[in-house]
């Protein structure tokens, strides 16, 4: 789609990243979908493309991209593969706790070793704290100049190659919620191990895994921000996540959508006429562009929101919400129109709609969206 | 909830639940894993009687009624898609149109064997392209003489295709006036000319494997013509309406499964201080789903006792289609999204049960909407 309102840096970084898509990604998604390796490669092929950490400002050796070319970048991944999508785009969900809470000195450490070609992760989530981040059990106590870390993270994208972390722990169990605090960790720290590998039913190019804390000890200046921000920077790191991960879904559905096309044109029925020329078919595709029209529409309008420095939170939450359960839509209605043939693994789209729904669950699940939306809305 | 059941029904419901929790549920997990056709399962389903459940008592079946063999097919696929897909296509595609159409003489020979579980049954339609005898590789049955046919290109998506010993294939016949009509057509697979090409991998369903049948010159006896020259579509609509109504039971059993291991979950999963099952937004997911499991349950109970009666079922047949396909899709979307990380786990049951359950809802032919079948039902 072409848009008069893109910047000449945005379109670029969108033509940059299709290309990389068409070449490094589309060709291999099946074949790490089988196998569920981690592609490992392909951030080499990022760095070397400048695209390993899109979110990252200049003055720290990144390429500064404002969010709505991020988004825009990650929307054409996700195109090629959700998968691999989300471990390309889990450097900047790593950094955003930096940029919220960071200082001058711990941007310098953390940014380096992305701009470098390193990998970053954002682990918040452990078995007993979900939706209900609150209930984190890791614990952090100061001992000294020390911090010393002790838990449980899981599901933590990219944990298993990262060499840099964001951890959250508490730093006084009886507060909750007001007592979550977030760390600086890195991998040579000792204690830090990576555990079991999820095995998913979907985006299974990425790497999620387990990790384990156990007497971590970091320096006193790797808090970021004060003791018990953390549950502040956890949300605004996923407002910023949202639009992101809503992109990236209507990436997802694009392709379905491309795939169902395609499929509806070439066939023919048993009187010899394509399939598209059925109205019921024709109005099916009709509904599928509509829906990702709307999505899209609400991912930029948000990513611009954020660029121009407003608040964002509730459009970030509708967004993600919205674009999410279009994917979900769009690729299972692919899927219905593709009859056995899209059933089966000599299409893409079964795999779209196996990827598809992971993007309703994480980064806040679409009903912590609708607390999110309501809340500001009823307040 | 009851279901106005007989008691003999409610026993047949009954021994399958205990069937499935001894033989099936220990291998479910495998079953989707191996992707290989299960032999020792299929074998044990022809030990209890279930592959002829509804089949005439001459022929070796229980004469017990359509009715009862969905409730099979439920308690089966809450155990294993997989397992209930083949019984599907066995019974309810392949065994139904032989036992519909066949003759006397084709009945003796293949219906006993088909019952007894010495012989596995495929009904093959499909082929590469959106619906049977145009795509460039159609099967077409040319007639040698009045004594045979020859067959020949191929078939796709073949559900229990490369297990099965008996094929029941569908070919484009030439008719007297020289148009192209459909012809079903009872193929060993033993039959020189007849081989299994590629397997086709699926997101779900797996130990029902889809494979491509190819016909090189196959040979087949006019005697082993299923009914007359052109009867192909009328068999393949009522075949595909009896098999939608069996893969109606099969989705309510997914989806019930899917509930089950979803109520437990709910119950044991704590999030801000409470079980996750006494908020709001979630009961209404479990609550819709339950509701739209009972409705479709009523709607496969119903068609299968027009099955049952002889009576016309088209139009029930289609509305279970398309209910079906709501109600399948959307207590797994919502399973998951309730169990959160975990439920997407490879691990965790209804991950399986969401890539399974999308396979017993697929559509014949991409443009044959469930809705346009029913319209033409109630605009005449």
């Amino acid at each position: 789609m072409t848009d008069v309102f893109f910047t000449p840096k945005q379109l670029e970084l969108q033509r940059k990243v299709k290309e990389f898509t068409e070449k490094h990604i589309i060709p291999v998604a099946r074949e790490y979908d089988e196998s569920g390796e981690y592609p490992e490669w392909v951030f080499k092929e990022a760095h070397k493309a400048g695209l390993n950490c899109l979110v990252i400002p200049e003055e720290y050796g990144g390429p500064g991209y404002d969010s709505l070319a991020v988004g825009l970048a990650v929307e054409e991944w996700g195109y090629g593969c959700a998968g691999f999508a989300t471990g390309l785009s889990a450097n900047g969900l790593a950094s955003y706790p930096l940029a919220i809470a960071g200082t001058e000195k711990q941007k310098q450490l953390y940014y380096s070793r992305l701009v470098a070609g390193g990998k970053g992760c954002f682990a918040l989530t452990e078995p007993g704290a979900g939706s209900d981040a609150g209930a984190v059990s890791t614990v952090a106590k100061l001992e000294g100049e020390e911090w010393v870390l002790n838990g449980t993270k899981c599901f933590a994208t990219q944990g298993g190659y990262a060499d840099i972390y964001v951890i959250f722990a508490s730093t006084d169990l009886s507060k909750g919620a007001k007592g979550l605090s977030a760390f600086i960790v890195e991998r040579e720290r000792e204690g830090l191990a990576v555990g079991a590998v999820e095995h998913k039913m979907g985006i299974r190019a990425s790497n999620t895994v387990e990790l384990q804390l156990k007497n971590v000890r970091i320096p006193k200046d790797h808090l970021l921000g004060q003791e018990g921000e953390g549950m502040k920077i956890a949300i605004k790191t996923l407002d910023m996540a949202r639009p992101i991960v809503a992109a990236m879904s209507v990436g997802v559905a694009r392709r379905a959508l491309d795939e169902a096309i395609k499929y509806v044109k070439t066939q023919l029925d048993a009187e010899g006429k394509s399939l598209a020329e059925h109205q019921s078919v024709g109005f099916k595709i009709a509904d599928m562009a509509t829906q990702i029209e709307a999505a899209r529409l609400l991912v930029y309008h948000c990513l611009r929101l954020k660029d121009s420095g407003q608040p964002y939170s509730k459009e970030a939450a509708m967004a993600k919400m919205f674009a999410t359960e279009t994917a979900m839509k769009v690729t299972r209605d692919a899927v219905e129109l593709m009859g056995s043939y899209g059933y089966s693994q000599d299409s893409i789209v079964e795999k779209l709609m196996r990827d598809a729904k992971i993007t309703q669950i994480y980064e806040g699940t679409n009903q912590v969206q609708r607390i999110v939306i309501s809340g500001q809305l009823l307040k | 909830m009851r279901y106005g059941l007989t008691e003999e029904q409610d026993l047949i419901k009954q021994s399958a639940r205990e069937f499935a929790e001894e033989y099936i549920k220990p291998k479910a997990a495998e079953i989707d894993h191996n992707a290989t056709h299960p032999a020792e399962i299929f074998t044990k389903l022809a030990e209890y009687d279930y592959l002829g459940l509804y089949f005439p008592e001459e022929y070796g079946g229980s004469n017990a009624g359509f009715l009862s063999f969905a409730l099979i097919v439920e308690e089966l696929a809450k155990y294993s898609g997989s397992v209930a897909s083949i019984l599907i296509n066995h019974s309810a595609k392949a065994a139904y149109a032989l036992n519909q159409w066949g003759t006397e003489e084709q009945k003796e020979t293949y219906l006993p064997a088909l019952i007894k579980g010495e012989k596995l049954g495929a009904f093959a339609l499909n082929e590469v392209g959106a619906a049977c005898g145009i795509g460039p590789n159609k099967v077409v049955a040319t007639k040698q003489n009045d004594d045979s046919y020859v067959l020949s290109e191929r078939k796709a998506y073949v559900a229990n295709g490369g297990a099965a010993d008996v094929y029941i294939i569908l070919a484009t016949t030439l008719s007297e006036g020289g148009k192209e009509n459909l012809s079903a057509f009872i193929v060993e697979a033993n039959t020189p000319g007849l081989t299994v090409g590629k397997i086709t991998k699926t997101m779900g369903l797996r130990g029902c494997r889809f494979a491509e049948i190819v016909l090189e010159q196959v040979i087949v006896p006019a005697d082993n013509r299923l009914g007359y020259e052109g009867l192909g579509a009328k068999i393949i609509s009522e075949t595909l309406d009896v098999a939608s109504i069996a893969q109606g039971a099969q989705v309510v059993g997914i989806a019930q499964a899917a509930l089950e291991e979803t109520l437990r979950y709910s119950k044991e999963r704590v999030q801000f201080g409470k079980p996750i099952n006494t908020f709001p937004a979630i009961q209404n997911m479990l609550a819709e789903m339950a509701a739209n499991i009972h409705l479709l349950r009523l709607g496969v109970y119903h068609a299968a006792q027009l099955v049952e009666k002889g009576d016309p079922f088209n139009l029930e047949a289609a509305i279970v289609k398309l209910n079906a396909a709501r109600t399948g899709q959307s207590a797994l979307i919502d399973a998951i999204q309730v169990q959160g990380g975990y439920g997407y786990s490879e691990e965790m049951v209804v991950s399986r049960l969401f890539r399974d359950i999308n396979g017993c809802i697929l559509k014949d032919s991409s443009h044959e909407f469930p809705e346009q079948k029913i319209a033409a039902e109630i605009l005449v």
